[in-house]
């Protein structure tokens, strides 16, 4: 369970990442899906790739250990354009920011991000080169795999390492206007990231039930008469089901996704899914 | 046609690559219309393979993994179609045909794999508690290894057993459609616990509306046909105008003066 630290002990400012540092962090966020899992997604694989810069900036043990368990919560962005997050992040952390406001700014700029980098990459940079690399590969040509693997990652990499140096440059500048109102940024860094989690209870759930009820030559579909009610209703009303069950009744996220896994079982057999 | 040990033992080790390059390492590897190649290489028909890959890469344009969705899995698909099109002199479609039941299997592989990484989660919490990098760092290359083995497990088998293995590993599940609609249906919850521990910690009393708005505009614009994609990208745009209104506010409030004197100012 995540530690309700909220401000680091030593709270002088590390020394500034070093470049090599910085890029090992961004080899190493090629790796962020490692151990994608459906409660926290790519939580385990962003404090993967951001630990060379957290080891570097928390000398502390018990600093570095409330680091790491706030950096494991829910994580989910775009694969390859993380590394703009994780230099802002990475600058709030070298500054020893409140660990409230170092929160709410990385889940208010992971949301966003999402579908920016799918249309950047799937939808646009994908088709393009896979495209012109299959007609090539279909006419019996090598260069096409090594062309669309050549333009695939050679965008790939320039985005990865331009958002990193900039974003931490652009957050280590930031920082002294951010700290001098410190309570009022974290207050509106939380609006956002509050918003943005309300937005994605909505976009990323898809949970619907496919239970008919039979009704002659017009059965009732139970998932229509939600949506006239409120579309997205059973994913608003398990996430708030599931933080009454955590925050009020003290359960721990393991013994939620158990509930979880016994109603999608239990659901899956009765035709409810 | 049969194969020789070295191209079992080369197989599966495309597979295991691919399996992890297609959520780690370049996310490009794994693309139909290089394993079609390497493939080809390997079993001794460079031509073939780069045609078939290069036509289910076609196919797969537009069914890209997008927002966390799972189409049947390109990566065995690709690699598996390969295979049957070289080894049995198949037409392109009819060797996609085939390579279908074990896209299916790598599908429910990943679903697997997913659902089990979400109670190892609470191991990492332990490791963070005590501040053990190390076992972070090994955590995210096992769950690597992991879906590289299943994945080069499942190649191996059709390699070696045929398009006849494929239908024999579908069958089990086919007995038990409860399982893999459970699991799935229960992966799909599963951010909700995510999302709930972040509120947990984030949603102060008077954020409640926040959350609400949230919620109502990322339903509003998602219903829009044609909005989908672009979404959260306005919903960010909304949230920062909002979040950008209130600090200006706050600050110019304090550096006026306002609230200095308030009784909820103490609480730093």
């Amino acid at each position: 369970m995540a530690s309700n630290q909220t401000t680091y002990k030593n709270l002088t400012p590390a020394q500034p990442l070093d470049k090599k540092t910085l890029n090992k962090m961004v080899w190493r966020s090629c790796n962020l899906q490692g151990s994608f899992n459906y409660e926290r997604m790519q939580a385990n694989g962003w404090l993967y790739s951001i630990l060379p810069g957290l080891e570097k900036i928390h000398t502390d043990k018990d600093d570095l250990s409330a680091s790491m368990q706030h950096n494991l919560e829910f994580f989910n962005t775009h694969p390859f354009l993380v590394t703009f997050v994780m230099g802002i992040v990475l600058s709030l952390e070298q500054q020893k920011a409140d660990i409230n406001m170092i929160r709410s700014v990385r889940v208010a700029a992971m949301g966003p991000l999402g579908g920016i980098g799918d249309a950047i990459f799937w939808f646009t940079l994908v088709p393009i080169a896979a495209g012109i690399g299959s007609n090539m590969a279909i006419q019996g040509s090598f260069a096409g795999p090594i062309l669309f693997l050549a333009v695939f990652n050679a965008v790939q990499f320039g985005v990865r390492f331009f958002l990193m140096g900039w974003s931490y440059e652009l957050g280590t500048k930031a920082i002294e206007v951010l700290t001098r109102n410190a309570k009022e940024f974290t207050r509106a860094a939380s609006m956002l990231g509050v918003f943005v989690v309300g937005a994605l209870t909505s976009n990323y759930g898809g949970t619907t039930v496919t239970l008919e009820i039979a009704n002659g030559e017009a059965p009732i579909v139970v998932q229509n008469i939600l949506d006239g009610v409120l579309p997205k209703m059973i994913p608003l009303f398990l996430t708030l089901l599931l933080f009454f069950l955590l925050k009020k009744k003290g359960w721990t996220p393991v013994k939620c996704i158990v509930l979880l896994l016994v109603i999608g079982i239990l659901g899956a057999l009765v035709g409810l899914f | 046609m049969s194969f020789n040990a070295i191209q079992i033992i080369l197989v599966f080790v495309v597979a295991f690559i691919a399996a992890i390059d297609q959520f780690d390492f370049l996310e490009s590897l794994y693309q139909p219309i290089v394993t079609g190649a390497v493939i080809g290489l390997i079993l001794g028909d460079v031509t073939t393979g780069l045609v078939v890959g290069g036509t289910y890469q076609l196919m797969t344009i537009g069914n890209m993994p997008v927002g966390g969705a799972q189409p049947p899995n390109a990566v065995i698909g690709g690699i598996m179609a390969a295979v049957f099109a070289i080894a049995s002199g198949l037409e392109v479609e009819a060797a996609v045909g085939l390579a279908v039941p074990f896209a299916l299997i790598g599908q429910y592989m990943v679903t697997l794999l997913f659902t089990v990484m979400s109670p190892i989660m609470s191991v990492a919490d332990k490791m963070a508690e005590k501040a053990d990098t190390k076992g972070i760092v090994r955590l995210n290359w096992l769950a690597m290894i992991a879906l590289g083995a299943l994945f080069a497990v499942v190649c191996t088998i059709g390699l070696i057993g045929g398009a006849a293995a494929g239908d024999a590993l579908t069958a089990f599940f086919d007995k038990v459609p409860w399982l893999m609609t459970g699991l799935s249906a229960a992966g799909g919850m599963m951010r909700f616990v995510g999302f709930a521990t972040l509120l947990r910690i984030m949603l102060s009393n008077d954020l409640w509306g926040i959350y609400f708005a949230g919620f109502a505009v990322a339903t509003v614009i998602g219903y829009v046909p044609g909005l989908g994609g672009s979404c959260l990208i306005l919903v960010a745009f909304i949230g920062i105008a909002m979040a950008l209104y209130d600090f200006q506010t706050r600050v110019a409030m304090k550096s006026a003066g306002v609230g200095s004197n308030g009784g909820d100012e103490d609480g730093i």
